[in-house]
């Protein structure tokens, strides 16, 4: 019996140790081991900061690339400037004919992946992680000593700031004051309904972070060996025309004095401060001060050339021809997909080469020829040429026929121009190419030089009573670039003794035709608060109609947008002010 | 040895008595459907103590001595049949019927077994035996209909891909993977598609434990109900052989209806007439005629492509050999069976003549289950089972050769013909196939086939010690399980655009080729892939208790269970390499007294290493009561009828660890990216970024369970039985998305412990046995209801009311809802509108979509429900109910009359809804079906099933873009599942050593009566946007058994 009993017991052991022993497995393999921890990517022993800085271009990645961006198009497909080809269906139409809600909105870069809120979340991780990686190196800005040049990390730190008031700066515009959240990082646990900041408080960040940091950045130009790996980087001149930017859109009658909502502080200042105009003339002072920048010769080459004096931050986009798979015309030896189509109110708003707008007397506007194409005297400003696709330009060595029937315009399909006009613009040399488009860089141009003349000139004339001569250089330095002749007067096309008034509608002419389809114009006719006037009309196109060899313009109408006040800004999406108590949303949605 | 012990005492017993009886020696043999029964008892009615028990042949003699001449057979599990022997001495047959409700029928729960009498859980089962000739490939088609609670859904009929998806009680989870429920066989786990392999043969017993005392054992994989199956063992006695031969015709259940040539340029010219009334009809009166008179088949052809592609009927046949028996030191239960289901498709070999395209599938079960005595208290057991499968389909359309033939865009019958005159393949030569593919025949021939040989392999080895030298009624058991399954799947195919093709022009009597085509058959490439690899070790060690003092019964479970699962999918990186593991120790304590009053305890403590250290074990508790009324003397001396009348409750917590997506949901990943392109170079550069928030305290889904049941059996032999059982569980801390954290967090988030969800309802069985003169008589009734409600869904609070997703059911559809449809007045109203009001109709009082083609007469009007004039999301409301059917009735039918017997089932289900969309059912994308002809037209306006006819895409007559109670069909059907009619041939004519022969016919799916005939397809298929699912199939069988 005893025997026995030992027996069993040894079974019973032997069965414990099998249990045991699979027990004892479970140790290994405890969590998937090819995941990445937040200690790999800010890895305190990593020197050169590898990781980190792939983290960083991460950052920069939620950079908006406003090639065809909304929908297909380009946002300014949503301003008077231009519509899309795709008409009722496009998102932009859409935005420009009031076809949105709080519920269903375009261009929302709040909610859309990747939005800005998710950049300003990772430009957050790195501000506060950054600072565990030893990373070597010094920018040392022109200065010999290392020891007074700033730490590579400390640059990279100063550069995620930067892009986070640029993306606060981008909802800004659209929203008006949004949630500041500082250094933040929140975890799943913490209470993120948080309340939107004022407007006024949300500029003075954002211009506070850019001061803050702007010595510790890039300061371009670098040696020519840096610039191409270095280029897109935030440099101060970036940082210091972000603020630029920042103070003139406060400066402007939408937030300045004309706020749609006058004792709300997010949607705009309560009261009107002239001090604003003058702010904004400073920064922009402070950027032509800094002797860095200049107008590139060559207007189209701003676009295509990297590197070139006039950019001072790109997003980045690579080298490729896209742009014309997606605007060029169809019919040409390679087609385009059509997309943007110019209003002729735009194409109208081109002075002639002489800088005289083509209604003034004596212009030399012809109607029979008005782009100047034949009769040598109905010349247009060259940016014409350089924006726009009309009929009788230039394209992949031969011309452009939007005549009814034409090559450009044959009418057999839906995709093609419904105004008349092309895109032209941020294209590349394509002219005289002739078996395929070639190729170019794509980047998409944030800030450049001009913008800096424009806004000084804008803000100058704001604050002074009449129009000074640094109004009228900074003008004629554009247009002189632009390759408008200076004539007898030296002027450029601009007469003396303007008054403000008439100044004003100068310079915001010029900012039409100097930066169409950049996403100024859908933003400027707000901040000017003009949409209202420009945007609740019909928007033309020309149809031209070949009998022989003759041609007729006739203008046709293509779209009618509408525009109530609250278009002013954007929405907050439902579904936010849903899920947060204390979100206030826009007035009239 | 037993058996002549226990004659010798039933002879020495009966001996006075047999000096009065007449002293006539009787002989036959107790068998059931299935074969002999071994162990069943005879008694000889009126006549106290006078029985006998069948031999290992199931043969029993008995010498009568009374006056009855009626003998009883009795066997557990089976039902109690009276048998008149007057004029019968030998070869007398009794064939039994088995019971579902016998007070004393074994029950198998979790790691144990119980009676219906002292069950205290809410289980249903059932004996494989009675569903082992249902011609189908898979258990779980076999059980609709038949087990309360049990809810499936067939929605395939493809050889080898035709399992049904089945639920039990019901959904309770968000989670799209978080209500399968824990498939159980031998006590070891098994996958959904490990399931659908195994060999009906080769089961003994299938059960579904339903609520939280009988699933509590299986603590965090509980909640979704457990299906629990125990293969077949040997028995002592010498070797019994069966053989089971059958073979079947499959026919669809619903062939669809296409319209031809003539028809459909009709509707054609319709569409483009309602589209533009001006335009050009795309098919002359010339054209017609052609079509209509057939004289230029080949300028004006008129395929039928359904019935040029696919047979009527086809073969499937299904062999089954097993061995059974052994002595009481070893026992063996042995088998082998084979499976061959074909394909509907006609043959088209390939030019070489070298492939099988057809859809097919082959299956090949083997087991051997084997216990060994190793000495008076070691047994040791191992069971070792494979299954070999092959798969076979065509390399044409995307989901089976039917979608091409549905796909309007691809073939219509005025395509091209079958053939060109040469005898070379024609192209789609119509501007409506902008492809110009290769007529599908053509396609079918040449482009391959891709054939899946899976292979599974279980092996189960155990010992258990009887540990009577501690304490009496003590044993401990330790088992290892090994599985693994893996799948191959190659094929071959033609590359690109590679089959010459022509067009004949009957005109001019010339044979153009097919620009893109080569002039000669391209070569075929071979393809292969790994698409399963998975492997699954399984260790559990247990003690069992189980005693009896005096009237007290206490039995007791200590349970230790660990797993490591290794998946290889194929697909989700997140599901590769990371061995998935599972650890727990499980109690269960019952205590009974006199079977009458029941106590069931169970305690689980499970962990799962897909939860952070801190919450990765979780305790889950339940326990039931039984009250056996029955058995109170006071009861029984007023109810005399009544055998059982019970009263049990249960209530306790289960859980469910499985988690979406990403399954370490606690840890923070970080992810590479890329694409950020700077410099000259155009080079994208590297970029880390943050992955979707880690949540620290993710955990179980938990679900809370509350079933009271009652159980009674009544009249005479308790011939009636009834069991009903209701419900109510809350499942809490499901595992969702948040949709209610504001975007400004800005980043992805994880899955939270937030979902709460409650399914409630009923189910339950009423049976009924009786014995009508020679003939007997059986019916069980069983149904199941099952309604469950989403509690907190964390959705942002709607823009409308009726937008909410909380409080409706899971997976409940929403859509627009049908009011009418336009008048020409309507149109025009809402075109001024639209043109006065820059192309909006915001604001207009008759609705409509904003940015569409315009609206005509005969579109579908939907309801404007925020009044705002535009018809948008915001007017979807919840229409119909959730594809899975929230009621279901089954009912069996049996009669047996000598060797003749009878077995139907009819199953119903009843409330669900469901929707095709897309090349299913729209113009220009489906082929032109019989309801496009009941089309709204002027002339029609009155009686249109079907909205005007458009050949544009998306506009508000699209069920794609505006789903609508107008497309959702609120289904139901009832079918003849299954039906058995066999005759078993009496023993004397038995030749040889055979000793059961049964011949019979048995059908699947035979007949179905539903109201979804829109949509000409099965009721049981899903809601689908291409309509192309392989068709359910009907199945005619017939098949013989012989046992020797």
């Amino acid at each position: 019996m005893m025997k026995r009993m030992k027996n069993n017991i040894t079974k019973i052991l032997v069965l414990i140790v099998i249990c045991a022993a699979g027990y004892g497995c479970k140790k290994s393999e405890q969590f998937p081991v090819d995941k990445i921890s937040i200690f790999y990517v800010f890895n305190p022993k990593d020197s050169a900061g590898t990781t980190a800085q792939a983290y960083l271009n991460n950052v920069y990645n939620t950079v908006k690339n406003g090639h065809n961006r909304v929908g297909s198009d380009y946002l300014d497909a949503a301003s008077d400037d231009a519509v899309s080809r795709s008409l009722s269906t496009a998102p932009v139409t859409l935005l420009s004919t009031a076809g949105y809600t709080s519920a269903s909105t375009i261009d929302n870069v709040w909610e859309d992946s990747p939005n800005y809120w998710s950049g300003i979340r990772a430009a957050n991780e790195f501000i506060n992680n950054i600072g565990v990686v030893p990373v070597k190196g010094f920018v040392l800005n022109g200065v010999s000593n290392p020891t007074s040049g700033v730490p590579n990390n400390e640059v990279w730190k100063s550069e995620a700031r930067v892009l986070r008031a640029w993306f606060y700066f981008e909802m800004v515009r659209r929203y008006g004051g949004v949630p500041l959240l500082g250094d933040n990082v929140y975890s799943l646990n913490d209470n993120v309904a948080i309340p939107r900041s004022s407007f006024a408080d949300c500029i003075k960040y954002i211009v506070s972070e850019c001061d803050a940091v702007k010595d510790k950045l890039l300061a371009f130009p670098l040696s020519t060996a840096d610039q191409n790996s270095s280029n897109y980087r935030i440099t101060k001149g970036a940082a210091m025309t972000l603020k630029a930017r920042a103070l003139l859109y406060a400066a402007s009658p939408l937030f300045n004095g004309g706020n749609i909502d006058a004792n709300n502080p997010l949607t705009g200042y309560t009261d009107f401060n002239a001090d604003r105009w003058l702010q904004a003339a400073n920064a922009a002072q402070d950027v032509i001060n800094l002797g860095t920048y200049q107008l590139n010769p060559d207007y189209k080459d701003i676009f295509l050339t990297q590197n070139n004096i006039e950019r001072i931050w790109i997003r980045p986009v690579g080298i490729n021809n896209t742009i014309e798979g997606n605007n060029g015309p169809i019919g040409a030896s390679v087609s385009g997909n059509a997309n943007t189509s110019p209003t002729q109110e735009l194409v109208n708003s081109f002075p002639m080469l002489t800088g005289v707008n083509i209604n003034s007397a004596g212009s030399g506007y012809s109607t029979s020829d008005p782009y100047g194409t034949t009769v040598a005297t109905a010349k247009r400003d060259p940016r014409l040429t350089f924006n726009i696709l009309y009929n009788g330009a230039q394209w992949l060595n031969t011309t452009i026929q939007t005549y009814e029937g034409g090559a450009n315009k044959p009418n057999v399909n839906a995709i093609q121009t419904v105004t008349g006009y092309y895109m032209r613009k941020f294209m590349g040399l394509q002219e005289t190419a002739t078996s395929s488009y070639n190729t170019h860089s794509a980047d998409w141009v944030i800030f450049r030089y001009a913008e800096i003349l424009l806004s000084f000139a804008e803000a100058r004339n704001e604050v002074e009573s009449a129009p000074q001569a640094d109004v009228y250089t900074q003008l004629y330095a554009i247009r002189k670039r632009a390759g408008i002749t200076a004539g007898a007067a030296n002027n450029y096309g601009i007469p003396a003794g303007l008054t403000k008034d008439q100044m004003r509608a100068v310079i915001q002419n010029e900012w039409r035709i100097e930066f169409p389809f950049e996403e100024h114009r859908f933003f400027d006719i707000r901040r000017w608060k003009i949409a209202k006037t420009v945007m609740n009309a019909t928007h033309t196109g020309v149809s031209i109609v070949k009998t022989g060899s003759t041609l007729t313009y006739n203008p046709i109408n293509v779209l009618t947008t509408t525009f109530a006040d609250k278009q002013y800004l954007y929405p907050v999406p439902y579904n936010e002010v849903a899920k947060n108590p204390s979100m206030k949303q826009n007035p009239g949605w | 040895m037993r058996k002549i012990i226990l004659l010798l005492l039933v002879t020495i017993l009966t001996l006075p008595a047999m000096l009065f009886a007449q002293g006539r020696v009787i002989s036959g043999n107790v068998r059931d459907a299935g074969g002999i029964l071994p162990g069943a008892s005879v008694i000889e009615k009126g006549v106290a103590n006078n029985g006998t028990v069948a031999d290992a042949n199931g043969r029993f003699t008995l010498t009568l001595k009374g006056t009855s001449n009626v003998v009883t057979a009795t066997f557990i599990g089976y039902n109690k049949l009276d048998v008149n022997v007057s004029g019968k001495s030998n070869n007398i047959d009794i064939t039994l019927t088995s019971s579902q409700q016998g007070l004393d029928e074994v029950i198998v729960v979790g790691y144990g077994k119980t009676t219906r009498i002292t069950n205290t859980g809410a289980v249903s089962s059932i004996a494989a035996a009675d569903v082992r000739t249902v011609p189908t490939a898979n258990i779980q088609n076999t059980l609709q209909g038949k087990l309360p609670g049990f809810f499936s859904q067939q929605s395939s009929g493809q050889p080898g891909k035709d399992a049904s998806d089945f639920f039990i009680r019901g959904v309770s989870s968000l989670n799209a993977n978080g209500n399968k429920p824990l498939i159980i066989v031998d006590d070891i786990e098994y996958t959904y598609d490990q399931l659908q392999q195994i060999n009906v043969n080769e089961i003994e017993t299938i059960s579904i434990l339903k609520d939280a005392s009988t699933t509590a054992i299986y603590g965090v994989k509980g909640a979704n109900g457990v299906l629990v199956v125990t293969t077949r063992r040997g028995k002592a006695g010498r070797p019994q052989v069966n053989v089971r031969v059958e073979g079947g015709l499959q026919s669809p259940t619903r062939v669809p209806k296409f319209l031809n040539s003539y028809e459909s340029a009709v509707l054609i010219n319709q569409a483009t007439k309602n589209d533009n009334a001006t335009a050009t009809l795309p098919f002359t009166q010339a054209d017609l005629n052609a079509f209509q008179n057939g004289t230029d088949p080949y300028g004006h052809p008129d395929v039928s492509w359904y019935d040029a592609i696919f047979n009527k009927l086809t073969y499937q046949a299904n062999t089954n050999i097993d061995i059974s028996g052994g002595t009481d030191n070893l026992k063996y239960f042995i088998s082998g069976g084979a499976l061959d289901q074909n394909g509907l498709l006609k043959s088209f070999p390939d030019p070489r003549g070298q492939i099988n395209n057809n859809y097919y599938f082959d299956r090949y079960n083997f087991r051997s289950n084997l216990d060994l005595k190793a000495n008076k208290t070691l047994t040791l057991r191992l069971d070792v089972t494979t299954r070999f499968s092959n798969l076979n389909q065509p390399n044409v359309g995307s989901a089976s050769a039917l979608s091409d033939i549905y796909d309007f865009r691809i073939m219509t019958p005025f395509t091209a013909p079958f053939l060109n005159p040469d005898g070379s393949y024609a192209y789609a030569f119509s501007p409506y196939n902008t492809a110009h593919l290769p007529t599908v025949n053509a396609r079918i021939a040449t482009s391959g086939y891709s054939n899946a040989k899976r292979s599974d392999y279980n092996v189960l080895f155990n010992g258990t010690q009887k540990l009577d030298a501690i304490t009496d009624g003590l044993s401990v058991t330790g088992r290892v399980a090994y599985a693994s399954s893996e799948q191959y799947t190659r094929g071959a195919g033609t590359y690109g655009n590679s089959i010459p093709s022509f067009h004949y022009d009957p005109v001019t009597q010339t044979t153009t080729k097919n620009p893109t085509a080569p002039y000669v058959l391209g070569n075929q490439y071979y393809i292969g892939d790994i698409n399963v690899y998975q492997t699954n070790v399984n260790l559990q060690g247990f003690a069992n208790y189980d005693r009896s003092f005096g009237k007290h019964h206490v039995t007791g479970l200590f349970l230790f269970n660990q797993s490591s699962q290794t998946f290889y999918t194929g697909v989700g990186s997140d599901r590769v390499g990371v061995p998935v593991k599972f650890q727990g120790i499980s109690m269960r304590g019952t205590y009974e007294y006199a079977q009458k009053y029941l106590i069931d305890i169970n305690v689980a403590r499970n962990g799962s290493d897909r939860f952070a250290a801190a919450n990765r074990f979780k305790f889950l508790p339940a326990i039931s009561l039984g009250y056996n009324i029955a058995n109170e003397s006071f009861f029984k001396d007023i109810f005399k009828n009544v055998g059982l009348l019970k009263i049990r409750g249960s209530y306790g917590l289960v859980g469910s660890d499985v988690a979406p997506g990403n399954q370490y949901i606690y840890t923070q990943n970080y992810l590479q990216g890329g694409g950020y392109v700077f410099g000259s170079s155009a080079q994208g550069i590297s970029t880390y970024y943050e992955g979707a928030l880690a949540n620290g305290s993710v955990s179980w889904e938990k679900q809370r369970e509350l079933d009271l049941g009652v159980d009674i059996n009544m009249l005479k032999d308790n011939a009636l039985s009834i069991t009903f059982d209701y419900f109510h569980n809350v499942r809490y801390d499901q595992l969702i998305f948040p949709n209610s954290i504001p975007e400004v967090l800005g980043v992805g988030l994880p899955a939270i412990n937030l979902g709460r969800t409650q399914n409630n309802g009923f189910d339950g069985s009423v049976g009924y046995h009786t014995n009508i003169g020679k003939v007997s008589f059986g019916s069980n009734f069983v149904f199941s209801y099952a309604k469950n409600k989403v509690l907190e869904k964390s959705e942002a609070l709607p823009a409308y009311p009726w937008l909410a997703r909380t409080g409706q059911p899971i997976d409940q559809p929403f859509g627009y809802h049908f009011v009418g449809y336009y008048t020409a007045a309507d149109a025009a109203a809402i075109n001024a509108y639209k043109a006065s009001h820059q192309n909006s109709n915001l604001g207009n009082s008759v609705p409509a979509p904003n940015a569409a083609s315009p609206i005509q007469a005969g579109d579908l009007r939907y309801d404007d429900l925020n009044h705002d004039g535009i018809i948008d999301e915001s007017d979807q409301r919840p229409i119909g109910m959730p594809n899975l059917a929230t009621t279901s009735l089954g009912l069996t039918l049996q009669f047996g009359y000598k060797g003749f017997s009878a077995s139907v089932l009819f199953q119903g289900n009843f409330n669900y809804s469901f929707i095709i969309t897309g090349t299913g059912i729209e113009p220009f994308q489906s082929q032109f079906q019989p309801i496009h002809q009941q089309a709204w037209t002027p002339a029609n306006a009155d009686n249109a099933q079907f909205p005007r006819l458009t050949q544009i895409a998306g506009t508000v007559n699209s069920p794609s873009s505006y789903p609508s109670d107008y497309w959702l069909v609120n289904a139901y059907y009832v079918r003849l599942k299954t039906i058995d009619l066999g005759y078993q041939l009496p023993t004397k004519m038995l030749p040889f050593h055979i000793n059961n022969a049964r011949i019979y016919v048995s059908a699947y799916n035979l007949f179905t009566w539903d109201n979804s005939l829109k949509y000409q397809q099965d009721p049981e298929i899903r809601s689908n946007t291409a309509g192309d699912a392989y068709i359910n199939q009907r199945v005619i069988n017939l098949g013989v058994q012989l046992g020797f």
